[in-house]
């Protein structure tokens, strides 16, 4: 095994853990995105019109509705065109425009808080994953060193070793630099919510 | 503008020009015409907007990552901390153009000038310290060794105590500018984000992003004498992260942003109670009063959008678009 290379992979490791600096929130510390860990998202940070805490699963029992916020959920909807579609959908008296109103946004943060809540297991199963990837590479580094101080090294087994902690550090390398892009989509689902959020709330102004 | 009003004119001719003086000076909008500079710190812009107008007026590109943001307190100039750049852009408030660098240390991403307008002490996010700069100079004279990844910079009306916090060791950090020494460091809860004073020095106020408080100081026996906590109706505890703090001169009302609950709690200066909560945009951290405190302006970083509070009603009254992902904002007299 060239020192040279034990060198590399092990200076390549250590760039990639994660710094203790700037990982973790201190209320979760298996959470590896900067952003502090938000579990679900709440009604009250994205609505202020009148309450759906009575719509329930009314919404799916709709087929407009439904549909409505199929559509309306999916990120290959631009936010204009749906905005448009709100608009066009919340008409009639102001007791049916409260209804509509309040069945789709209803409709639509169940749907997308499920959505959220599926990547935000997501982000912790990788987390986890990535600790026992970074205990195995070190325990693989302890037994290289351990071979490598033989007096009669084996060198096929060296060898062997040594590309196996190679191959880890580059999957353990490209995982970190996933769960950095992934740590913005809860924030992104977020955002469609309040925007479309703001978008029905105005159809009742 | 002074009417130039010929002595050969005819009297009513006169006096005709300068009724219609008066009158368009009275129907010229509203008085508070100031101009607020909003940092994007994604699209590496900053956001003019006239505040009689609430429009956008222009975008000045700018350096990478665009976050601190303040007047000189000649009115002068903008600064903008462009962490990646490791550098501080000034913005002539005449042309609003730019208009040379700040010296700043590595990282720069908040700063703050003391009361005389002639230093600059700029956080250091990466590099744990505090660098001073001389503004008229633009040379850096010397600098701090503070807490690990300082951002919260506070300093007293007197000029004296300059605060510090840090996010990773918990910690407000007071530094006596004479000797730039920490004479003191005062707990408070996880990852303080940002510190401010009372007009009167009476108080310092410090939150803490991931405790989920604002906790309040007595700058005199460095304790914290009470904390804020912050709840809302149907409302996790978790997405409540205070960052931002702006308390009216008279230091009866405080404002504080929290950040993903997307709201803006009002507190009462005196007593500390939260007396309301406003909904505004998305991921809300920073914030500006307008000089004549009629207005308070917040940025609003995922929804990338700045929102317009009544400071009289507490009510939210415009939204704007700017840039994206708002952080920093400063009015001008102007």
């Amino acid at each position: 095994m060239n020192f040279f290379r034990l060198a590399l992979i092990l200076s390549t490791m250590i760039a990639a853990l994660p710094s203790s600096a700037r990982a973790a929130d201190r209320r979760d510390p298996d959470w590896p995105c900067v952003q502090p860990k938000v579990p679900q998202m709440s009604v009250a940070a994205m609505w202020d019109g009148p309450s759906i805490a009575d719509v329930g699963n009314a919404w799916q029992d709709d087929p407009t509705i439904k549909d409505l916020v199929v559509r309306l959920a999916a990120r290959r909807t631009p936010v204009d065109a749906a905005e448009r579609v709100i608009s066009g959908f919340i008409t009639g008296t102001d007791a049916e425009k409260q209804k509509k109103a309040k069945m789709l946004f209803a409709g639509l943060f169940d749907s997308l808080s499920q959505q959220r809540s599926e990547i935000v297991s997501g982000i912790e199963r990788v987390a986890r994953k990535q600790k026992e990837l970074a205990d195995r590479i070190r325990s693989d580094v302890t037994a290289l060193h351990e071979l490598e101080d033989k007096s009669e090294q084996d060198q096929i087994k060296i060898n062997a070793l040594a590309d196996q902690v190679e191959w880890s550090t580059r999957i353990f390398e490209d995982r970190r630099k996933t769960i950095r892009y992934v740590c913005e989509a809860p924030t992104a689902i977020e955002q469609r919510v309040f925007t479309l959020g703001r978008a029905i709330r105005k159809t009742l102004d | 503008m002074s009417p130039q009003i010929s002595n050969r004119g005819s009297k009513p001719m006169r006096w005709g020009f300068l009724v219609s003086v008066c009158l368009l000076m009275l129907f010229n909008g509203d008085a508070s015409a100031f101009t607020a500079y909003v940092s994007n710190e994604r699209s590496n812009t900053v956001s003019v907007i006239d505040t009689n107008k609430w429009e956008v007026i222009k975008t000045i590109k700018v350096g990478q990552r665009p976050r601190g943001i303040a007047l000189t307190k000649d009115q002068k100039y903008v600064l903008v901390a462009v962490g990646d750049d490791d550098t501080i852009q000034m913005i002539d408030t005449g042309t609003n153009e730019l208009a040379g660098t700040l010296p700043s240390g590595p990282d720069p991403e908040l700063f703050i000038e003391d009361p005389d307008g002639k230093r600059l002490y700029v956080a250091n996010e990466d590099d744990n310290t505090v660098t001073i700069i001389d503004i008229d100079r633009r040379v850096q004279i010397g600098d701090i060794q503070v807490g690990v990844e300082p951002e919260g910079m506070g300093i007293s009306p007197d000029g004296k105590i300059l605060v510090n916090t840090s996010e990773t060791t918990n910690m407000a950090h007071f530094i006596d500018t004479a000797t730039r020494k920490i004479v003191k460091s005062v707990l408070v809860d996880p990852r303080p984000r940002f510190a401010a004073f009372k007009q009167d020095g009476s108080e310092l106020w410090v939150s803490s992003e991931v405790g989920g408080t604002v906790s309040i100081i007595d700058p005199a026996k460095h304790e914290v004498k009470q904390k804020i906590e912050f709840k809302i109706s149907g409302m996790r505890p978790e997405p409540i992260q205070p960052v931002g703090i702006n308390i009216t001169r008279d230091g009866k009302t405080g404002f504080v942003a929290l950040g993903p609950a997307n709201h803006v709690a009002v507190v009462d200066g005196t007593t500390h109670q939260v007396t309301k909560y406003l909904l505004v945009g998305q991921r809300v951290w920073h914030m500006a009063l307008t000089p004549d405190e009629r207005y308070l302006m917040t940025t609003n970083g995922t929804s990338n959008d700045l929102s317009i509070i009544d400071v009289a009603t507490l009510k939210v009254v415009n939204t704007i678009q700017v840039g994206q992902q708002p952080w920093g904002i400063a009015i001008s007299e102007h």
